[in-house]
């Protein structure tokens, strides 16, 4: 009964995580997606008819012959005292993620090869040039290629260049890129491409503020409930609580109207002040503030202070655990956010990262990897709160749940 | 305790005051005026007329379309979510050791945004995604496309990627009811010979109903205001077919700049989600009596 309880529980946490996982790991993928993982993608294998071989490969101060030994086909570049070869067509290509270029070699005579690359802008750079041995037999050779040292325009690369100098006939077959993984470049094109990097402290610098603001107005709102007496007190709470089921939907086009009347749409304040104090902040520092010794406020109160003073030399530190759980349970609401901020932000610059990925599929040509890197970006912040408070987190649920 | 000078405490509400004033009194009751105008958004001129736009919703195609996906959507997400949760809260509950390890598993996905999370499933449901490839592996041959892309399986879809998220979140409040149920009751039970199943249904169940009918009500409110996952994930299509009152509410009032319009969807929301929370209410009180 016990192990199949387990047995139940395993299940259901792989259901849970698997998920996040699949995002985090496809994210390090180079192109592909996690389950065909294109590591090495083959560029030229020479086994289809000439001609559709020719949309593809085009030969350089030479002419493309293709040779088939039984079931294998492959290219014969001849005798040539200059360096003559083969350039394989890559559209627009991102080589950033290449790690080597490989391709299988029979020749004859030791020969002169060299390796290089033409962008969009039409400019060739060649990175690699060296002596192969005689080989009578294929050999696989993988030239390493770091993208980095190159002066092109390697995010739209249009031409891979293989050219040998040989004193007699050669065969190549099997041109390849092999990439590398795991990779970081999906981040780093993410944060490039589409302005990822100020989505991010966009949503950075509303969510502490809100966080900020939240803490210190429902602490001062709570306490005033806890402490104080005053007609229409619980009729009041009562009004608070009821907001909590007020539709964000039925607000919003006013605070947008009013927003724009106060030309205030598309800027911080926009996504901050609608949210300084919150119906459940107030509750759970009411509930705190409650329970704390009422002669501490007596002793200060006796000592001259006023109540503002009170609130703020003596309740407010005594409140570090319940300002903890309002803050991070703020921190995760509001950087999780879609609402609000699609309809009170317009331009790109002013856009949270949840916008922002929200739309990064349908503004932008995209790949698996690339999108999970962006998603984890936007996700992984979120994550590592969850791992670092979790307990928090879950008693802040609880609090707020209490109440029901 | 005294009563405090009605100013300190003027003072101290101050902040909540302002923002209930600005940020949700105000635009209750205007919005209520608007919905019954021709309001474009776009510019300030406004006309009344009557009652017009609560008809139009109520014969136009689309919104009884997205009203019936959001009752859909409801009627089927939130007793799933009710019965996965409430069974995981009675495994984790059931004196199982690494308790808070499955706990924080299961609510993982709750903290991630609904946005990263629809990523993450448009990703799974793809035509090449892992579950077509995993339907492949075990044998299952299914047409090779999105599971989003068909007007057959999208809601589908979306409803299961909904319950995946959410599950954690209820655990954790069951979980939290099924504690503070009185341990003596279990050993009263014990000592009676009751079977496990018979402890459940008699003790638990009952005690818990509170619970239950919170996360009923707290779910069903969310739910009829699903609209993330829709705009990241569909946008109301194939065919209207994931089509929901707030997706449409949203495309009205901000794509077409019918805000009118909208503002008279947003009250019929509102009117179901009240009607929900006093029903709940209602229910919760006879309880105690």
């Amino acid at each position: 009964m016990k192990s199949f309880v387990y047995t139940l529980l395993f299940i259901f946490l792989v259901i849970s995580l698997l998920p996040p996982f699949l995002m985090i790991f496809t994210s390090f993928v180079p192109e592909g997606d996690l389950f065909n993982r294109t590591i090495q993608k083959a560029l030229a294998d020479f086994e289809a008819p000439r001609v559709v071989l020719l949309n593809k490969i085009r030969p350089l101060k030479t002419s493309l012959n293709i040779i088939q030994e039984g079931n294998n086909s492959f290219a014969k570049i001849e005798q040539s005292s200059d360096f003559v070869g083969l350039g394989f067509s890559l559209g627009s290509s991102d080589i950033n993620m290449l790690k080597f270029v490989s391709f299988k070699i029979k020749n004859a005579q030791p020969v002169s090869v060299r390796i290089g690359f033409k962008d969009i802008k039409e400019r060739v750079e060649y990175f690699y040039e060296q002596q192969i041995p005689a080989n009578q037999q294929w050999s696989t050779q993988k030239i390493p290629v770091n993208p980095k040292a190159l002066s092109l325009d390697t995010v739209h690369i249009s031409q891979l260049r293989i050219e040998f100098k040989a004193l007699s006939d050669l065969y190549i077959d099997d041109v390849s890129f092999v990439n590398n993984f795991p990779t970081l470049y999906n981040f780093i094109k993410v944060l490039g491409s589409d302005n990822f990097g100020r989505y991010l402290i966009n949503s950075a610098i509303v969510s502490v503020s809100v966080v900020v603001g939240n803490i210190f107005f429902c602490a001062l709102v709570g306490y005033c409930f806890a402490r104080k007496n005053f007609r229409f007190k619980e009729t009041l709470f009562a009004l608070i609580l009821g907001t909590m089921m007020i539709p964000p939907q039925v607000t919003i086009i006013p605070v947008f109207i009013l927003m724009k009347n106060l030309n205030l749409i598309d800027t911080y304040w926009a996504l901050i002040l609608p949210n300084l104090v919150s119906p459940f902040g107030i509750f759970l520092m009411r509930q705190y503030i409650e329970q704390l010794p009422f002669e501490l406020d007596q002793a200060a109160y006796a000592d001259g202070a006023n109540d503002f003073q009170i609130f703020w030399h003596v309740i407010l530190p005594l409140c570090k655990p319940s300002i903890a759980v309002l803050g991070i349970n703020t921190f995760v609401l509001t950087w999780n956010d879609l609402f609000y901020p699609l309809i009170l932000t317009t331009s790109r610059e002013m856009r949270t990262v949840q916008i922002g990925l929200a739309l990064y599929q349908k503004l932008n040509v995209f790949t698996w990897p690339t999108l999970m890197a962006a998603s984890t970006l936007t996700g992984l912040p979120i994550i590592i709160v969850f791992l670092i408070f979790e307990k928090k987190i879950i008693s802040g649920i609880i609090e707020g749940a209490v109440k029901g | 305790m005294k009563r405090t000078k009605v100013s300190t405490v003027f003072l101290f509400l101050l902040p909540w005051l302002v923002s209930f004033a600005v940020f949700t009194a105000y635009p209750l009751i205007f919005s209520i005026f608007v919905s019954f105008t021709d309001y474009s958004g776009l510019n300030p001129k406004m006309t009344l007329v009557g009652m017009k736009n609560y008809l139009r919703a109520f014969s136009d195609p689309v919104f009884l379309k997205a009203l019936t996906n959001t009752f859909i959507f409801v009627l089927i997400t939130v007793p799933a979510t009710t019965v996965i949760s409430l069974f995981l809260g009675l495994l984790l509950t059931s004196g199982i050791k690494l308790k808070r390890l499955f706990q924080a598993g299961f609510f993982l996905p709750s903290v991630i945004s609904m946005v990263v999370i629809s990523m993450i499933w448009l990703y799974i449901y793809s035509a090449t995604g892992p579950l077509n490839l995993l339907l492949n592996s075990i044998g299952i041959r299914i047409p090779m496309q999105s599971w989003l892309s068909s007007a057959k399986t999208a809601l589908g879809s979306i409803m299961v990627m909904d319950i995946w998220s959410a599950v954690g979140y209820y655990t954790v409040l069951f979980v939290a009811g099924l504690q503070s149920i009185p341990i003596q009751l279990y050993e009263a039970a014990k000592i009676d010979g009751a079977t496990k199943w018979q402890t459940i249904k008699g003790i638990t169940l009952p005690l818990l109903k509170p619970t239950v009918l919170f996360v009923i009500s707290i779910n069903s409110i969310r739910s009829f205001q699903i609209f993330t996952e829709i705009f990241t994930l569909t946008g109301g299509g194939p065919a209207n077919s994931t089509q929901t009152i707030v997706h449409y509410l949203y495309d009205t009032s901000f794509r077409k700049f019918e805000m009118g319009y909208g503002s008279a969807m947003a009250y019929i929301l509102f009117v179901i989600i009240l009607v929900i929370t006093l029903l709940q209410r209602k229910i919760l009180k006879g309880e105690q009596l």
